[in-house]
């Protein structure tokens, strides 16, 4: 894994304009364990995984994603927004053991 | 100067070689038991299709999966999901739902959109079981269904 489990990261282009659909990127350390492999000494793991995920757009709930643990490790998400408003973006991971993991950008139009 | 030749046409030969190989190993392939063209669901794919969506048409098109037709890793296997279909407030894609045939989870991942996502893309990584069709399925506000598919192939089994 590239880091502890829970650590979120949001990736935003260098620079937006408004009105544009940009490409939001967003990744999460967990193991999202299926429930059928083993550790290193032969005991199952059980099912560990990353089941709902909520992305924010300021106050708008804007997307909404519905997982089972066929979502490779450390799951990775990409998707459009349409940047009408300079505002936070923030995405929120919850699995199946009751972890919840949230992690925020902010939007702010780039000068031109 | 013929040192040069000779190995140009070493090399030559040699890439010649590799795409027979390749087109040979693609034939092979293509005769196997779970290859080919069609992508008729098979039963259990249908039940979890209909548990879904009902029994509301399905139809191809205004999708596009990007997928590598051999996986090398199928713990990871990228996908790249993009649509012509409208996103507006009064049109717009609510839905991208992942299948994957031969997975212990055949419904894999679904995808709920507003039209404040504008556009219908989605960049993603899922673990493969086995070789299998990939199959994406758009939902609109409207109430269509398009579909597209693809067939992957893995090595090792991606279930972990």
């Amino acid at each position: 894994m590239s880091g502890d489990t829970g650590e979120g990261k949001i990736l935003l282009p260098a620079t937006i304009k408004r009105d544009a659909v940009i490409n939001i990127r967003a990744l999460l350390s967990h193991p999202m364990l299926t429930g059928m492999s083993r550790d290193q000494t032969g005991i199952p793991s059980p099912a560990y995984f990353v089941n709902d995920v909520v992305v924010m757009y300021g106050d708008e709930r804007v997307a909404h994603f519905e997982w089972t643990s066929g979502i490779s490790r450390d799951p990775f998400v990409g998707f459009s927004l349409l940047a009408t408003k300079e505002a936070a973006v923030t995405v929120t991971w919850k699995d199946n053991k009751g972890g919840v993991y949230t992690q925020s950008a902010d939007i702010r139009f780039s000068a031109a | 100067m013929s040192d040069s030749l000779s190995r140009r046409s070493f090399l030559k030969s040699f890439a010649l070689a590799l795409a027979a190989l390749a087109a040979s190993s693609r034939a092979a392939a293509a005769a196997s038991s779970f290859a080919g063209p069609d992508d008729e669901p098979e039963d259990d794919v249908k039940r979890v299709l209909r548990e879904k969506f009902g029994d509301r048409p399905i139809r191809k098109g205004h999708l596009s999966l990007d997928v590598p037709d051999v996986a090398p890793d199928s713990r990871e296997v990228p996908l790249l999901i993009e649509s012509d279909l409208p996103m507006t407030a009064s049109s717009y894609v609510k839905g991208i739902h992942i299948v994957v045939d031969h997975n212990p989870d055949i419904y894999l991942a679904g995808f709920d959109f507003t039209p404040a996502i504008g556009a219908a893309t989605l960049d993603t990584r899922i673990k493969m079981r086995r070789s299998s069709h990939v199959r994406i399925i758009a939902e609109t506000s409207t109430g269509e269904l398009w579909t597209t598919s693809r067939f992957v192939y893995t090595s090792l089994n991606g279930c972990v």
